[in-house]
């Protein structure tokens, strides 16, 4: 059956290579005809598993590159299909028809609901966490069942453990993984924490007593420095930890090494921080981060520029509040003259539930220097309500179709900042493409 | 005339899971554009306050979890809420909260948690059925008005035996896979599982809100004196979603 299975998938694979498609279609077909493929495969190399709510892509990418500038063969899902399908798809590829595994480390990025099937199913030596925001909670139900199921998948799991110490929801995993090795990595206080925070819907409760947490502050969201005012639950001791932190620069300092990070954000410090950890924990040289960093190409929709009439167009893509919150806060920043344009779609992909828009501060974009607002998408109308009831003062437009949003944005060219859902991101950015040339 | 609403969020910084916090403020604004003065004051966990005090008592969604972490504190304040509706204060319970005011409920690990046990219905977790998620148009009845309201539902909670539905099911689920019918209402105390958030795109429920927490102090006032607003967007975004959940 396995034969089998890695035969067909492979056909397909090379099929819809040929007519220019990729996904996980083939890793689908495969798990169809051979629903256990995965543990029949041999993989006589680490797997290091790469799972949380933000910065997933990003850091399983440098991950990747980390080792690859090291002159590794690695097997990485680059695109992001971080579900069982895709993953599968990944892996069958760097088979040999009997089932040979090709390369030196594999590198997977791993939807968090993905999470228990993969290490049940493949002999997963490292797992990084990146951090647990609330995401699309119609997908991923409530916070505390997702973190219960993943918690229940590493009872037993004897590799490293690479957790964001500065994520109490990530924290309490190591209480239920008694054979893992626990690795901690974190980031000092920066210059723009603050005692109290308006944006933290998670980390209020001790995971082990249910007392309140007490901060010391807060770096964004729920992430900073934590401790339980009944029990001993807490910040841990972190081996690896950003200091002399200069966030608008993303410049920082770890065990005597400078780094600069991707994107001058505090999230994507924390990203670098797990590869600097994995780095120090495989023996590689401690300069090579630095290269990795200087050399990522952000994946789609981070903060990329499109240029129109001379005009800078960035666009981002958002998922959840958390990462909303942080794009919101650089435009925030900015008080030149700008527009913006929003495009809320609601496919299962973007999550079919959009109230969390109400969780993000969209009030941050909203000064007297943003002259006009384009809503687009699905819940173009929603989107609207949600600026409108948020006090905006200028004005305020609805094209539910992306490209006639997109025409009304660049009918007034200036400064823009654009932010998309999901599966609204690709006909996004080929419309923009589309202009540009 | 110098009207003022004074409105107590329950458990503001706890039950807020599903966008709740725009309905505070979309009430706010609703009441702003028409100089009625609106005071939203929150109450968290062992903060003393006096429920009998305020026109309106909000409590929103939670997860399981903090539902059994303020249950012991909720049933503490159960004369207070008591005497709050004896004197005519007016109280909307989103998902969660709709849930703690009946019997009792039943988590998704099995864990009973019993209400508030102000009315008969109950509520237990999904078993056989699935959770109920998606977007869902209710007919509703509010005293003798009629709307038509549009939101997002997302419980696996089924609530049974609800005596006073707040309407019927146009589409989507309700209070549970099997009947039909939506939330509760009886007169004073409004519970659904709508979400999205609720007042957005329903602004007749926002102002009908409004006009009962008015009406404590103005027992002639009619829900048609309230001055109309300019609600052209909030009309577009439900007319958009009940198009696409195909009704009229």
């Amino acid at each position: 059956m396995k034969l089998i299975a890695i035969l067909i998938a492979k056909c397909a694979s090379f099929i819809l290579t040929k007519i220019q498609r990729g996904g996980s279609f083939p890793g689908q077909l495969a798990l169809r005809i051979c629903p256990d493929l995965l543990s029949k495969l041999t993989i006589p190399c680490d797997i290091i598993v790469v799972s949380g709510t933000n910065g997933k892509t990003s850091t399983s990418n440098m991950i990747a590159d980390l080792f690859q500038f090291h002159q590794q063969r690695v097997i990485s899902n680059r695109k992001g299909d971080n579900l069982k399908e895709g993953i599968t798809t990944t892996l069958l590829n760097a088979c040999s028809i009997t089932g040979r595994f090709r390369g030196d480390i594999v590198v997977l990025e791993v939807d968090e609901l993905n999470v228990p099937y993969i290490i049940k199913h493949l002999p997963v030596t490292y797992v990084v966490i990146t951090n647990f925001f609330r995401d699309q909670l119609d997908r991923s139900q409530e916070m505390e069942q997702l973190i219960r199921k993943i918690e229940t998948a590493l009872v037993s799991f004897q590799g490293v453990l690479l957790l964001n110490g500065d994520d109490p929801n990530v924290v309490r995993i190591a209480d239920q993984t008694p054979q893992a090795k626990v690795v901690y990595f974190r980031a000092e206080r920066c210059s723009t924490a603050s005692e109290q925070s308006e944006e933290a819907s998670e980390g209020k409760f001790c995971p082990r007593c249910d007392a309140p947490l007490v901060y010391q502050y807060y770096q964004y969201s729920h992430i900073g420095s934590f401790h339980c005012c009944k029990c001993h639950f807490q910040s841990p001791q972190s081996a690896y930890c950003a200091s002399d932190i200069v966030v608008d620069q993303g410049r920082f300092q770890v065990l005597c090494q400078q780094y600069q990070a991707p994107v001058p954000s505090l999230y994507s410090i924390y990203n670098c921080m797990a590869v600097i950890a994995l780095c120090d924990l495989f023996h590689l040289p401690a300069t090579l981060p630095q290269t990795v960093f200087a050399q990522t190409k952000q994946p789609a929709g981070r903060n990329e520029t499109f240029y129109w009439q001379n005009q800078c167009y960035t666009l981002n893509l958002v998922k959840n509040p958390t990462g909303a919150n942080e794009v919101l806060k650089t435009i925030e920043l900015d008080s030149s003259p700008k527009a913006l344009m929003i495009v809320l779609n609601d496919h299962a992909q973007d999550g079919t539930d959009v109230s969390w828009i109400y969780d993000a501060q969209f009030e941050r974009a909203l000064a007297l220097s943003t002259q006009f607002i384009v809503c687009s998408g699905r819940r173009a109308y929603d989107m609207a309500l949600r600026i409108k009831y948020a006090g905006y003062q200028g004005e305020l437009l609805v094209q539910e179709s992306i490209q006639a949003a997109l025409d009304t944005l660049y009918a007034r060219p200036m400064r823009s900042y654009l932010i998309a859902t999901y599966t609204a991101l690709a006909p996004l950015r080929n419309a923009m493409r589309k202009e540009e040339h | 005339m110098n009207e003022t609403i004074r409105v107590c969020w329950m458990y503001h910084n706890i039950m807020d899971l599903y966008g709740d916090k725009g309905n505070m403020m979309v009430l706010s604004a609703r009441c702003k554009a028409r100089g009625i003065h609106c005071e939203i004051e929150t109450m968290e966990i062992g903060q003393p306050c006096d429920l009998c005090s305020y026109d309106l008592l909000f409590f929103g969604g939670g997860a399981d979890r903090e539902q059994s972490l303020l249950i012991h504190d909720l049933l503490q304040r159960k004369e207070q809420i008591a005497s709050a509706m004896a004197q005519n204060t007016f109280i909307v319970l989103i998902c969660g909260g709709y849930q703690l005011f009946g019997q009792y409920y039943i988590a998704a690990d099995g864990t009973k948690i019993n209400g508030l046990q102000f009315f008969d219905y109950y509520t237990e977790a999904a078993g056989n059925y699935k959770r109920c998620i998606g977007n869902i148009a209710i007919q509703a009845h509010l005293d003798d008005q009629e709307f038509t309201l549009v939101g997002f539902e997302n419980h696996g909670g089924q609530t049974r035996n609800v005596a006073h539905p707040l309407g019927k099911v146009l589409s989507g689920f309700g209070n549970n896979a099997v009947d039909h019918y939506e939330g509760f209402y009886n007169g004073q105390v409004l519970g659904t599982y709508m979400h999205g958030p609720l007042f957005p795109k329903n602004p007749e429920i926002v102002d009908f809100v409004i006009y009962k927490c008015l009406k404590r102090h103005q027992p002639n006032l009619k829900y048609t004196d309230l001055a109309p607003l300019d609600d052209t967007l909030e009309y577009q975004a439900k007319t958009c979603m009940l198009k696409r959940l195909e009704i009229g």
